[in-house]
Parts: C-alpha cells; sequence; structure tokens
C-alpha cells in the first residue's frame, strides 16, 4: 500500500491511509498513516459500527493536514472485546471428525446444513453476498473437492480455479455463520472454520499434499490455502515468513 | 509534496488494496498489480474479493463493506460538508506478493485518472 502512496503523491496528489502493520509502515515511509490495533482484515474496526469508523477516517484524513513527512500516528483506541455471549450459538452442528464417509458426502452434508443459513444471512443483507469469485456454484465446487480428495489427487492443472473454489466456500461459511445479528469475535470464527468444519479438514489436507510436493513452486501454493497460524500447526511448528496481504 | 486545500474544498478517493472488484469483472491473479474500477453511484453490494492472502480476516468485509471499503462512510461525510466530493471512480488493487516497483505504472495511471476526476486527496486502506 505505501507503493501506492508513493507513486500516487508523485503525481501530485496527496494520500492519507491506514496501516495494519506498524513496523511495515515504518520501514516503508508512506506520507501519512494511521496505525490501527485492529484485526488484519478489518482496517475501519468491527463491521456495522459506523462510529468507530467515521472517527478512524476523521483521524487519517487530519493527517492531510501535516505537509511534510512520513507521518506515522497511532490510533488511540482499541476495539470493544467481544464476550462469548456477544455472539449467538454456532446454528450447525458439524460432521464427526471420526464420520468415515467419502469426503465428497461429508462435505456436500456439511454444505446442505449450513445452506438454510446462508441464505437467512442473503436475505438479512438485503441479496447482499460476497460469494461469487468462482464461476461455479458452492455446490459444485464442494462436489469436485471432495472428488479429488476421495480420488487422492490434486487440481494441479486447474490451481485458478481451485483457489477461487476454495476463496467462495470459505466466504459462504462466513456469511452462513454470521447469518444471526451478534457480534462474532474473529477467533471465534476462525476456530469453528479450521477446527470444527470438514471443509477445514479437507483444506488442511489439501496443505499436506500441496506441501509434499517437490516442486518449490507448488509448495508455495500451499501458504494461500491456510493461514500461517493454521499452517504451524498443520505442520506442527510455526513459520518465521509467511507472504501476508497489504 | 503536494498543496493542501481545507478539506471541505477537497475532492476525496477512496482506495483499497483489498482486492475488491465487482462479480463480473476479472479476479485478481496470484500476484497482480492491475486494478480494477469501482463506481460511486452503483450498489457495493455486487463487490467480491479475490485477493490471493489467506492470512486476514475475511468475516468482517462479509458482514459490512465498509470495514475494508468505506464508501458510505465518505457519502456521509460529503452530505455533512466535512469533504467537498467524491471521485466519480474509485480503484481497487490488491496489495501481496509484489515488490513496490511493480505498482509504478498502474499507480501513475490510476492518479492521471483521479486527477481529470477531480481528485485531490486519496484515501487508501489496506487488508
Amino acid at each position: 500500500m505505501a507503493a501506492l502512496s508513493y507513486f500516487i503523491e508523485k503525481q501530485g496528489i496527496m494520500t492519507t491511509g491506514i496501516s495494519l502493520v506498524r513496523e511495515n509502515t515504518a520501514s516503508m515511509r508512506p506520507p501519512r498513516s494511521l496505525w490501527v490495533s485492529f484485526p488484519l482484515g478489518r482496517p475501519l474496526g468491527n463491521p456495522g459500527d459506523s462510529a468507530v469508523q467515521h472517527r478512524v477516517i476523521a483521524a487519517a484524513l487530519a493527517l492531510l493536514n501535516r505537509s511534510a513527512g512520513p507521518v506515522l500516528e497511532d490510533f488511540p483506541e482499541e476495539l470493544p472485546a467481544a464476550q462469548p455471549t456477544d455472539a449467538p450459538s454456532c446454528p450447525v452442528s458439524f460432521t464427526s471428525p471420526t464420520d468415515n464417509t467419502s469426503w465428497r458426502g461429508k462435505l456436500l452434508k456439511e454444505l446442505g446444513s449450513l445452506e438454510p443459513w446462508y441464505d437467512l444471512a442473503k436475505r438479512s443483507r438485503q441479496g447482499r453476498t460476497a460469494v461469487g469469485v468462482s464461476d461455479q456454484s458452492a455446490q459444485a465446487n464442494m462436489a469436485k473437492l471432495g472428488q479429488l480428495l476421495d480420488d487422492q489427487q490434486l487440481p494441479l492443472t486447474e490451481l485458478a480455479w481451485f483457489k477461487h473454489a476454495i476463496e467462495d466456500l470459505k466466504v459462504y461459511y462466513l456469511e452462513a455463520l454470521t447469518a444471526q445479528p451478534g457480534n462474532y469475535t474473529v477467533e471465534a470464527l476462525q476456530q469453528t472454520l479450521w477446527q470444527d468444519t470438514a471443509l477445514g479438514a479437507a483444506l488442511k489436507s489439501f496443505y499436506h499434499q500441496f506441501c509434499a510436493l517437490k516442486e518449490p513452486q507448488l509448495q508455495v501454493f500451499a501458504r494461500i490455502i491456510l493461514p500461517r497460524e493454521m499452517a504451524g500447526e498443520a505442520t506442527g511448528k510455526s513459520r518465521a515468513k509467511e507472504p501476508g496481504a497489504d | 509534496m503536494a498543496q493542501r486545500k481545507p478539506l471541505p474544498d477537497m475532492g476525496i478517493a477512496p482506495i483499497t488494496t483489498a482486492g475488491l472488484h465487482y462479480r463480473d469483472a476479472t479476479n485478481f491473479g496470484f500476484a497482480d498489480a492491475t486494478f480494477r474500477p469501482i463506481s460511486n453511484a452503483a450498489s457495493t453490494d455486487n463487490l467480491v474479493m479475490s485477493h490471493s492472502s489467506v492470512n486476514y480476516d475475511k468475516s468482517g468485509f462479509v458482514q459490512d463493506t465498509n470495514v475494508v471499503f468505506p464508501i458510505d462512510r465518505f457519502k456521509e461525510l460529503v452530505a455533512a460538508g466535512t469533504v467537498a466530493s467524491l471521485a466519480d471512480v474509485h480503484y481497487s488493487f490488491m496489495g501481496a506478493g509484489l515488490e513496490p516497483e511493480a505498482y509504478a505504472a498502474s499507480a501513475t495511471q490510476v492518479a492521471g485518472l483521479l486527477k481529470k476526476d477531480r481528485v485531490e486527496a486519496v484515501f487508501l486502506t489496506p487488508v
């Protein structure tokens, strides 16, 4: 993001912005940045909290008063800690890890159990859904992923399809899991997605299979299947450096 | 550095590096310095996210676009007179996997488009 600031400012347009990783911003030295202590993925804070969103924007816009940079200031607020009781209970009982039916069957059954909650979430958000980076349906993608695992194959000639399919399915799950009004914590949602669901188990299986390949490029691809903390757990060791978002 | 106008006289454009685009637009590649336009007038309900990284939370975005692209908040600021106007077209990049120099051409191109769109300041949000 600092690169965009640099090149845009060079053309005579002022820039300000938000930083989520303070040390990266301090190192890259963009003209003006406001560091927030929020989780990666939430630069404006919690969903639906327009008051905090406005305060973050006001603080970052105020940096435009500074003509000499680089300026890196800290937003003084932290996000209010959500209590476990703030979010509704998970509406779905996920498949037991000891279930020995096929991956395809297990995954499609799980997707089916989430479908009413996905539909409810879409209705309550006036038809909005963030599913749709894949050109195939969630059901078709899930069936194909399950079949690949059952056949012990990897989609080596369809990496783009695979990446878009798993991103769509994760978003489908997150929308279903947040269908009921409530204050959901990032940690609780990640815990459910990666520890409790057959989809989480399936993606860990794909991760291990990609890691076991000889080609370095395909081993790197494994890193965009699982978040780094889950990859550390899946391999039993933490990774010092992984590609991240900006 | 560029010269500053008072904020109520400024045209602003939010730019995100969250890899947002309309559902029917081309997805971002694994490492991709191109950009996608986002209309100020159109609904954000058809925005999806094809960012290549998995090392961030997506659950905020699925519940509220403003968590990564605060367009509704900026429209409220225009209505309140806090800022003068918003660009007709905003822009989205995908910030991951490339060296800073890779963005030189596309960022310079976007700056030219923003100037024609009467923009004096850009508000950047990461993910």
